[in-house]
């Protein structure tokens, strides 16, 4: 963990930008102190007038609901480093005024040896805390998992991420349930499969499991021992109904006729004259042209309820990548993007590895990936080039 | 000679033995899909050594609900076995709609006839825990059958007794705000000349099948006018029985025609005027 956290502290420098994002086992450790980009102080200084706001409406008396105490414990948490920080600056700015004395140099190099390094993870702290949460990031998440290229062995490799996803849940101690899983013809691989996460702030840590995971191995299926490239796509989507709501309460977030839900139909009377195990359900969403069908619960209402569930959180997630890309549009500093058809990551087994595209992070423990206890390394990978990419968005947005 | 492992072997003896299973499920299930997911539900719920035997009785057109003993209806599974009619899905769908237009009622006495399973007035008091509900069967197997999903569900505010539609003093003068049914509708005709599927004719019982216009007349001469119930929901087989029901009412009343999911006409359903049961209106 501590080599990761050290070669993060190298990326501040502006002009050091375009070499590779993050590298594992970067040497250089920082010997001098970058302090934080102008805009970046700028926004902390607009957050601790936001809560000086706050504390001033709430000795008023001011309402105070659900919204305000998490944004005020969230602006708290900020103005708290941030003020660690600013108290840190000035220490270690009056120190670099004392090296020019020849008589006090020595205590000044010993006590900057100490607060620097507090210092730089103060502001790494503060950096990634000042840049805003993700609008879905206390969400639970649904993963939806589809074989790519490869036949088979795509099926077979998807049923193991399906696998892992669950694995992961379990170490963590997170509910989750299987909202639809089909098999393929020899029951070895996974045609389609989807997972419901429950714990909320899921989302938020699974999010950078979306897109296409490819695998490198010689498949189980493969007779003459070739190795061969095959893919799975992920995606993942934010769950938009609350845990304890009724059971049709997603369906009543339509308005009429929005969704066409078709259900068996049988070319009889139906009614008592038919006794139909069909349970199968299928909704289409009208002004999107989604199509969402369930049918693994032998109730039909149960499938219902879930293909709307899952209905209101691929419209969601469709909605959010669609604003994101109109943001993004509007920005000169055109930042490049994964596109949904690019590969993320590759699942490399002969070599024993696993490698994130996205950072060009590498992990040599394929098993423990897949065991669930692994995936967290990636996924802290990703958070730290993500905050990096995003805070070098704010700094080019604002200055 | 090639030698396989003894997992691939025992991967591929599970394979035959399931594809063996869904081929013996798929005259009764009619695709292959449903077959597949019939045998999963077979797994999932049986212990393993009554697989084989469910599938067998299914093969032979058992309805699946009576072999795995429950069929889900709304949030409850209502048990099921012979004598006693499975409740549909169809039922299932206008039973819901009606509980969401009561949520918003405080009080009201409800009574539901021919309740078989008792599956709709089980679902009402399990959604609705503040309503007072009655139901009646005139058979001792359905009497039997309701109150034992009483029981599992643990619902109290549900009364199951015997009643015969077509006796008059059914009520005992007692009164009621709304009346729910489903009765039997399928005619003597649909019952013998394919109307009616095979697996229905040879196991679920005639009684909780067979009527006709009788049944909505005496519904609403012997029920729906002496309890002076101010709403009803009475699902049917055609059109016919709709209007005849409409028919039976006078101009106090709204009655409307209700179709189901799959676009058949389902239920006929009515309120009166400037009643609480106007709820019912845009179901």
């Amino acid at each position: 963990m501590f080599g990761i956290r050290i070669s993060r502290t190298a990326i501040p420098s502006r002009s050091n930008f375009i070499r590779p994002l993050f590298q594992r086992f970067n040497s250089t450790t920082s010997t001098t102190f970058q302090p934080l980009h102008p805009a970046l102080i700028k926004r902390a200084q607009q957050l601790t007038q936001e809560l000086k706001d706050l504390e001033a409406s709430l000795a008023d008396g001011g309402h105070f609901d659900i919204n305000q105490q998490k944004k005020y414990s969230r602006l708290s948490m900020v103005v708290d480093i941030y003020r660690d920080y600013s108290e840190n600056v000035t220490l270690y700015e009056e120190l670099q005024l004392l090296l020019e004395d020849e008589s006090l140099k020595d205590e000044a190099e010993q006590e900057i040896e100490t607060t620097l390094p507090k210092l730089v993870e103060l502001a790494d702290k503060l950096k990634s805390k000042l840049l805003p949460p993700h609008e879905f990031a206390e969400k639970a998440c649904l993963l939806e998992l589809r074989p790519g290229v490869g036949g088979i062995e795509a099926m077979i490799f998807t049923s193991e991420l399906f696998q892992m996803y669950i694995n992961y849940a379990n170490h963590k101690r997170w509910q989750y349930s299987v909202v639809s899983k089909s098999m393929n013809g020899s029951g070895n691989g996974i045609l389609e499969g989807i997972l419901s996460i429950d714990e909320p702030g899921s989302y938020d840590k699974l999010r950078f499991e979306s897109g296409v995971h490819r695998v490198q191995r010689i498949p189980e299926t493969e007779t003459k021992g070739r190795l061969q490239t095959s893919t799975a796509g992920v995606v993942v989507l934010p769950q938009m109904s609350d845990n304890n709501q009724s059971e049709d309460a997603d369906e009543r977030v339509f308005a009429q006729g929005e969704v066409r839900i078709d259900v068996m139909r049988s070319s009889g009377k139906g009614g008592q004259h038919v006794n139909t195990t069909e349970s199968a359900v299928r909704l289409t969403h009208i002004p999107t042209g989604i199509t969402v069908s369930m049918q693994d619960e032998r109730s039909q209402q149960k499938n219902k309820s879930r293909a709307f569930a899952v209905l209101r959180s691929r419209i969601a997630e469709k909605e959010r990548v669609e604003r994101e890309a109109a943001q993004r549009s509007l920005r000169s500093d055109q930042v490049s993007t994964t596109d949904r058809s690019d590969k993320i990551r590759t699942y490399n087994f002969p070599q024993n590895r696993i490698t994130d595209h996205r950072c060009s992070y590498s992990l040599h423990d394929a098993p423990g990936v897949m065991r669930g206890e692994k995936l967290d390394l990636l996924i802290d990978a990703l958070e730290k080039h993500e905050g990096q990419v995003r805070s070098k968005e704010l700094e080019n947005m604002e200055s | 000679m090639v030698r396989c492992s003894l997992r691939l072997f025992q991967k591929a003896s599970k394979t035959t033995q399931n594809q063996k299973w869904i081929s013996s499920l798929l005259p009764v299930c009619k695709t292959p899909d449903q077959a597949k997911q019939e045998l999963r539900w077979i797994q999932m719920e049986l212990p393993q050594d009554k697989w084989d035997q469910a599938i067998q009785e299914r093969s032979k057109f058992i309805p699946l609900q009576y072999i795995l003993g429950s069929q889900p209806f709304g949030s409850l599974d209502i048990k099921c076995r012979p004598q006693v009619l499975i409740p549909r899905w169809e039922t299932e769908e206008w039973t819901l709609k009606i509980i969401n237009k009561l949520r918003g009622i405080s009080s009201l006495k409800i009574l539901d006839v021919c309740t078989g399973t008792g599956c709709i007035p089980l679902l009402m008091g399990h959604s609705l825990p503040h309503l007072q509900i009655k139901a009646m069967d005139i058979s001792s197997d359905a009497l039997e059958l309701s109150n034992e999903n009483k029981k599992i569900h643990g619902i109290t505010n549900v009364e199951f007794k015997y009643g015969n539609v077509f006796d008059k003093g059914l009520l005992e003068g007692e009164e009621f705000d709304l009346i729910t049914s489903n009765p039997p509708y399928i005619s003597e005709l649909d019952y013998l000349n394919g109307e009616t599927e095979e697996s229905v004719l040879q196991n679920e019982p005639k009684l909780a099948l067979v009527g006709g216009l009788e049944f909505y007349d005496a519904l609403v001469n012997n029920v729906v006018l002496p309890s002076k119930a101010t709403g009803f929901f009475f699902e049917l087989g055609d059109l016919e029985q709709a209007l005849y029901t409409q028919s039976l009412l006078n101009k106090d009343w709204c009655t409307k025609i209700y179709k189901d999911g799959a676009d058949k006409i389902r239920c006929v359903y009515g309120w009166k005027k400037g009643s609480k049961m106007q709820v019912l209106e845009f179901i």
